[in-house]
């Protein structure tokens, strides 16, 4: 289990990120954590593995805190961050050997090794791509191999800095659906730090941060709730949720906390067609 | 379309040459360089350059790559050759006008030079064409480790050639973006003295370094979140192996650098061999 | 006067084994003051026919008219080009200079327009994209956020007042209300300084919600070309392609299989609801 407690962190210009934030991340959860640019989501994430300490409180990971040197490998090796620029994260000229530069670094025996990248290249359906060149991929493979390469370290949370959020559609929709399987079938905790609001309702749990602080919390259907809120801090709702709203403002059909497509068709459906 | 460029000149194809471990490629042309440096006879070199050619056909790559790697000396051979003709002065004198004077010794100088640089950069791009960057920077890492203990950084080198190797075609497509997006706002990076070019050049160099250096930054935060902290204890994916074939391409080798030695030591003069030649052509008639 | 494309084929590294061709045989006008939005799959030729709308790159066939200037003639395309306004995808590929006063005015400069009409210009675009001129103009472009440095890269354009003004995905990267923003940005400078747009997006909700004309390129050529009403009634065929229609167009089409009759032109939830209301208000009577 991460426990964040009353956490904050101030730069050294003075300015502040993060207002004493408290948020435990229970082991195979799907968390999802929203706020516009600027809300210090990234900065809490990288708290998450170390590579910013909290100027107050604590970071642990089963009782292990953030800010002890010897502890540190053993943090970032369970928990992976994927970032957002696909092309700043790949360090190698060859994608197997990128996957591999995690493991290389934790001192796996080379034999061991190889299983391992197989595997998460496999995990990922990057395997054919595995004498390529990374430069020659698109944005989306870059990400999908950036995932492979957390694998490899075998985490037990993995953590999505805005990973979409240079990708197109496509692209967007492939690492969703991987990180989804990732978490369903292996039960990786999953972390998803965005700004796009449709893929806050893959998440089982939504943290919502604005002004360095946490805003509202609670599963996708309490969070889509309350649309008015989120556009008052420069969020928005899916666009489900936005049919959802109109629906019912305009009096044609009241469905409920319905966030999911299927259901708000099933919903028109019933108020309309039995009419 | 800067992403198709391949970097270095590696020609893909499997040969016995490619399949060679990159440390014995590497070491195999420091003695191919030593070599060069030790003939000092025109007949052992033809010799080398036999050797030369018969190395870029086991390495099946077509001889015109090779060639194309002398080319950017195409200015730099021709001077050095003159240079040499006319400063050397040894030997018996050929021509005399003025103060231009040829002697033998000149013309000896200003063949071996431009010999000497030939085999050495061919030999030099043979390594390239044959060799990945990758396993090339691997190779040299290896090679160089017992100088970690004297502290020399060698895993550090290694890891910077790496990113380098990597980086380099993202860097040549952000600058073809960078100067798309500044000739459209109308820079002008064509006309003008060379100082108003090189200031055009500034809203393309500016943008170039500032991402860079964020380029840098970010990296430096995935590879710590990878659990990087340099090169203790690190293990690797790929294993070099010594096989046969690098015993039998060393072997060659060292024979071929010892009969050149010995050809130096037993035959140091030029007419002696032409003698031995026309010795032997005279048995054949 | 529009931009007129003829039979425009672009196939890079022609010739070559690697060729290949990005755009085929593509014919278009951009009328004056229209908005047009040109979708595609990445990799379907959008960027490369863009960066022909203003001369950055030339067409191995056909050509690009822009008000009369043959953009393929090298002393034409100067002047086609001031027309041409284009905003790249990256304002981290654009900024370079010390103020973000000093960096919108460089295109103006380019321009050689004389400094009152440049201060005029650098205010009136900063204006337009919402920086305030006191808290922005000294600022250094490298300290500003996201946000701003798309809405600094933006002006940078307007302020060449362009008459067609071409954005490739002025959106990406930007949090909701950002999106918004930049959207109702664009709709102001289309009726203050009655430019063109063409804007290049994946997000087909953000074309449906402004464009007059709805361009889709599929694997180099133009697949559909037409209103939004027409291109988005084509949901299931879009959908193939690997595009993701505007959710409300993909409920509408849901909906209907599930029997209801709604319009075929429905591409916004606004629509949807309007005609469910109306499917709700018959069933009551």
């Amino acid at each position: 289990m991460l426990s964040i407690e009353n956490v904050s962190f101030t730069y050294e210009s003075g300015a502040s990120a993060l207002e004493g934030v408290s948020l435990e991340i229970r082991d195979g959860e799907f968390l999802c954590i929203v706020g516009h640019n600027g809300s210090g989501k990234s900065t809490l994430a990288k708290m998450l593995n170390g590579l910013l300490l909290p100027t107050e409180g604590t970071v642990t990971l089963d009782g292990m805190d953030t800010s002890d040197d010897d502890k540190l490998l053993d943090i970032r090796r369970r928990v992976g961050i994927v970032f957002q620029n696909p092309d700043n994260q790949i360090v190698t000229t060859v994608v197997r050997e990128d996957v591999a530069f995690g493991p290389e670094n934790l001192g796996v025996p080379t034999e061991v090794m190889a299983v391992r990248v197989d595997e998460a290249l496999r995990s990922v359906g990057m395997e054919q791509y595995a004498d390529s060149a990374p430069h020659m991929l698109s944005g989306g493979q870059k990400q999908r191999i950036a995932i492979a390469g957390m694998l490899a370290m075998e985490p037990e949370v993995l953590v999505l800095d805005e990973a979409t959020a240079m990708l197109d559609p496509l692209g967007r929709k492939d690492i969703l659906s991987i990180v989804k399987k990732l978490h369903d079938e292996k039960g990786i905790t999953v972390v998803m730090i965005t700004q796009y609001m449709e893929e806050a309702l893959y998440a089982e749990r939504v943290v919502v941060m604005n002004g360095g602080k946490i805003e509202m919390e609670g599963s996708p259907r309490e969070i889509f709730m309350r649309g008015g809120e989120l556009r008052s801090i420069g969020l928005d709702v899916p666009a489900a949720v936005e049919l959802r709203d109109m629906l019912k403002e305009s009096g044609v059909a009241d469905l409920g906390d319905a966030v999911d497509q299927e259901e708000i068709i099933n919903g028109i459906c019933r108020s309309l067609l039995k009419n | 379309m800067f992403k198709d460029i391949t970097l270095g000149q590696y020609f893909p194809v499997d040969s016995p040459v490619h399949r060679l471990d990159p440390r014995t490629k590497i070491i195999l042309l420091i003695m191919y360089i030593v070599m060069v440096f030790i003939v000092k006879d025109l007949w052992v070199f033809a010799l080398v350059i036999g050797f030369m050619l018969f190395m870029t056909a086991m390495s099946r790559v077509p001889l015109s790559y090779v060639i194309k790697a002398i080319k950017p000396m195409k200015w730099l051979l021709p001077i050095m050759f003159l240079l040499n003709l006319f400063m050397v002065r040894t030997g018996t004198e050929l021509f005399s006008w003025k103060f231009i004077t040829i002697t033998t010794g000149g013309v000896r100088q200003a063949l071996f030079i431009v010999l000497r640089l030939v085999a050495l950069v061919s030999g030099a791009s043979l390594l390239t064409l044959t060799t990945t960057p990758v396993s090339l920077t691997e190779g040299l890492e290896r090679l160089l480790s017992p100088l970690k203990i004297v502290r020399f950084p060698v895993h550090e080198l290694a890891m910077m050639m790496t990113i380098a190797l990597r980086f380099i075609p993202t860097l040549l497509e952000e600058a073809d973006k960078i100067m798309k997006a500044q000739l459209a706002r109308g820079a002008d990076l064509e006309n003008g003295n060379i100082f108003k070019r090189a200031k055009a050049m500034l809203p393309i160099l500016i943008p170039l370094f500032v991402n860079s250096f964020r380029r840098a930054d970010e990296l430096a935060l995935a590879m710590e979140s990878r659990c990087y902290h340099g090169g203790e204890g690190r293990t690797r994916l790929r294993v070099l192996k010594f096989s046969r074939g690098d015993l039998a391409a060393l072997l060659i080798m060292a024979a071929m650098l010892t009969a050149v030695i010995l050809l130096q030591r037993f035959l140091p003069f030029d007419h002696q061999i032409a003698a031995f030649v026309k010795g032997l052509l005279g048995v054949g008639k | 006067m529009p931009i007129v494309i003829e039979k425009l084929t672009h196939t890079y590294q022609n010739g070559s084994v690697n060729a290949f061709t990005a755009l085929k045989d593509i014919s278009l006008t951009i009328s004056d003051g229209e908005f047009v939005g040109l979708i595609g799959h990445t990799g379907s030729g959008k960027s490369t026919l863009i960066q022909m709308l203003n001369g950055l790159m030339q067409p191995t066939e056909g050509r690009v008219t822009v008000d009369g200037f043959d953009m393929n003639d090298k002393k034409q395309r100067a002047k086609g080009r001031a027309l041409v306004g284009m905003v790249f995808q990256y304002p981290d590929h654009q900024l370079f200079d010390e103020t973000v006063y000093k960096d919108i005015s460089f295109g103006p400069k380019n321009m050689k327009l004389n400094e009152e009409e440049i201060d005029k210009r650098v205010r009136e675009a900063m204006r337009l994209v919402g920086l305030d001129f006191d808290e922005f103009a000294e600022k250094s472009p490298f300290e500003l956020s996201g946000g701003e440095k798309r809405r600094t890269a933006l002006a940078g354009i307007i302020a060449m007042y362009p008459k067609y003004l071409v954005l490739d995905e002025p959106m990406a990267g930007l949090d909701p209300a950002g999106r918004r923003a930049v959207l109702e940005m664009i709709d102001d400078f289309r009726r203050q300084l009655g430019c063109a747009v063409i804007m290049v997006s994946h997000s087909m909700d953000d074309i449906a919600r402004s464009a007059e004309k709805v361009v889709v390129l599929r694997k180099g050529e133009i697949f559909r070309c037409g209103t939004p009403q027409e291109i988005f009634s084509l949901s299931d065929e879009l959908r193939e392609m690997g595009l993701e229609p505007p959710f409300a167009a993909r409920m509408a089409g849901e909906l209907r299989r599930r029997g209801m009759d709604l319009p075929k032109d429905i591409y916004t939830n606004e629509a949807l609801v309007k005609a469910l209301a109306e499917i709700k208000g018959g069933a009551h009577v």
